[in-house]
């Protein structure tokens, strides 16, 4: 049965900042409204201080919106229990280093509820989920950058929730450890969880993600399903099987025949979010 | 994905509290902070050797040395818990901010009053253990030592054929000097003091921007709640400011806010070998209680509208 209540929703968030200095506001997120179905990977796009972050940690009720709201599957994201279904991986997160990997989804497990047999079971599956098993009785302090990413994704996950949140999951991580995370994010897509991800690293937004937003500014400038996006809306593509050279000829003929029409090259027409993403993000730059 | 997690309860307060106070507690014990008993022994026993020579009489014969002994001991318990529990909970909060760790905290279904009691009641059982250790490694000094004491004071009395009732009444003049339920009281009086700073630093903690600010702030409340009863007294005493309604009040809301820890100066008369009426006793408990549970509240009250 296909779930109705949105796994994310937010609606015209606006949130200001006062800034130290004469009491004056910065408005960090500006109206923006976002809807993701249970299920989806969707990935939110932009440069520094574009008000990522913020949008994510009102959310999670770090931060209470100047205005709008923001819910998990319906539920205020003001209230503690929203956070039943949620976890959630800071940007470059520091456990506690005196914890070994056990002793720190354990102590996530047990904030959460669990105990026993369930909790062991829980932190095995997970410590296997994330390929720490090697690792688990060492200390967190030992851990390299990409072992933290992997064992943060494992406590966002202790209570099975159904919605994960994840703040720029690869962020100084080895493309080893990168791609290790991307293939952890296709193992919760194909678990129905959703995802909610923001990055800098447009090629794996690009991956793995099937909604893309990009912020800019603290608005949100476009947003899509990313095939839709990245379409280039006035060219057409033919993907044509065991096309003979007469039969591409012909068809070049035919365009070049047709008025206001013109054959820019054959071959897979392409273009990446990150081309998409310049393109959106200068020419708000050059506005404001 | 194990549907025994879907259908699990989601903890109870009390739970998480424990939780988070177990791991604060790992934490700090993780931060060696135990190495300090080992100055503690040596402080205990070195106060063994502060004896002032008087040879006056019988009685007075080793008192010095185990009123010493308890002043020493006290002293150190004060200075370390005073200590401990400021400086942990000032370090607690802001680390957690610092490292991202609260983030990964207040995302799971965790109340902010859970986190904030949690943290104190870690820090508040680390307090706890230390004293228990040093109070264990203070009472077996003062046992060992009062015996001894004891056995001086017998031979010298016996030599100067004193009678019987008056070796009695001086064996449990030196006993009361020696290990008592009113030093156990003591002990727990200074627990209690530390148990009001450690709230009151928490208090500090969550709107202080550092460490060092909640630490120094912390000792500041802490000194002047040692003579704060006596300015109000004298303000309240000296002449025509005093007897406004608007000064009275004043009075009461510092008194309220600011603990007096004047109160606590009975840990003194018990160093000199007054017992501690249980009365006493139960009116500092109701004290710590009171100031801990307020500042706690208040801490409370900060921290829930803190934006990270």
């Amino acid at each position: 049965m296909a779930e109705k209540t949105p796994a994310v929703e937010i609606t015209s968030l606006v949130k200001d900042f006062k800034t130290s200095f004469r009491k004056q506001m910065l408005r960090a997120v500006d109206g923006v409204s976002i809807r993701i179905m249970p299920g989806e990977v969707y990935g939110l796009i932009g440069p520094n201080g574009s008000g990522k972050s913020t949008t994510m940690k009102a959310l999670l009720g770090l931060v209470a919106p100047t205005s709008g709201t923001c819910a998990i599957f319906g539920k205020d994201s003001l209230k503690v229990d929203s956070r039943n279904d949620v976890g959630f991986l800071p940007e470059n997160p520091y456990f506690y280093k005196h914890l070994s990997g056990v002793e720190t989804l354990k102590f996530y497990g047990k904030l959460c509820g669990l105990k026993g047999k369930v909790l062991e079971d829980r932190v095995s599956e997970l410590l296997a989920l994330v390929d720490l098993e090697g690792a688990r009785d060492r200390r967190i302090g030992g851990y390299s950058k990409g072992m933290l990413q992997r064992i943060g994704l494992a406590q966002a996950l202790v209570q099975e929730p159904r919605l994960v949140i994840l703040d720029e999951p690869t962020a100084g991580v080895d493309p080893i450890g990168s791609r290790q995370i991307r293939d952890l994010i296709f193992k919760l897509r194909e678990r129905g969880i959703t995802v909610f991800l923001c990055s800098h690293l447009l090629e794996q937004v690009q991956e793995v993600c099937d909604h893309v937003g990009i912020i800019f500014k603290g608005k949100m400038v476009k947003e899509g399903r990313l095939e839709d996006l990245i379409a280039i809306e006035d060219q057409t593509e033919f993907i044509i099987k065991d096309a003979s050279p007469e039969l591409v000829s012909r068809i070049k003929e035919l365009v070049t025949s047709s008025a206001g029409a013109s054959l820019v090259r054959t071959g897979k027409p392409r273009t990446t979010l990150e081309r998409l993403f310049l393109r959106e993000t200068s020419n708000r730059e050059e506005d404001s | 994905m194990s549907q025994s997690i879907a259908n699990i309860s989601r903890g109870s307060h009390i739970g998480r509290i424990i939780v988070i106070a177990r791991h604060a507690f790992t934490q700090l014990v993780r931060m060696k902070v135990f190495y300090f008993l080992a100055v503690f022994a040596v402080i205990a026993i070195a106060s063994n050797f502060f004896d002032l020579p008087q040879h006056e009489g019988p009685e007075s014969i080793g008192v010095n040395v185990l009123r010493s002994i308890k002043s020493w001991s006290l002293g150190t318990m004060t200075l370390f818990s005073v200590v401990l529990s400021i400086v942990a909970t000032a370090l607690l909060l802001p680390k957690d901010v610092e490292d991202r760790t609260l983030y990964t905290i207040l995302a799971k279904p965790v109340p902010r009053i859970d986190y904030l009691a949690g943290k104190l009641l870690g820090v508040l059982m680390l307090v706890f253990v230390s004293l228990a250790l040093m109070n264990v490694l203070m009472v077996v000094v003062l046992q060992i030592r009062t015996s001894i004491v004891l056995e001086q004071q017998l031979d010298m009395a016996k030599a100067l054929n004193w009678p019987k009732e008056a070796i009695d009444s001086l064996k449990l003049e030196t006993a009361a000097n020696g290990p008592t339920w009113s030093l156990q009281g003591a002990v727990f009086a200074v627990f209690l003091r530390a148990s009001i700073m450690a709230s009151l630093a928490l208090l500090i903690s969550t709107f202080s921007t550092s460490t060092l600010f909640t630490t120094i702030i912390s000792f500041l409340i802490y000194f002047i709640g040692h003579f704060q009863a006596d300015v109000r007294d004298a303000y309240l005493q000296a002449g025509q400011a005093g007897e406004g309604v608007f000064a009275r009040l004043v009075s009461l809301v510092l008194s309220l806010v600011m603990p007096d820890f004047q109160n606590f100066n009975v840990i003194d008369a018990v160093i000199e070998g007054q017992t501690m009426p249980l009365l006493i006793l139960g009116k500092l408990t109701l004290i710590g209680l009171y100031y801990a549970i307020f500042f706690t509240i208040a801490s409370w009250f900060v921290f829930a509208e803190k934006e990270f």
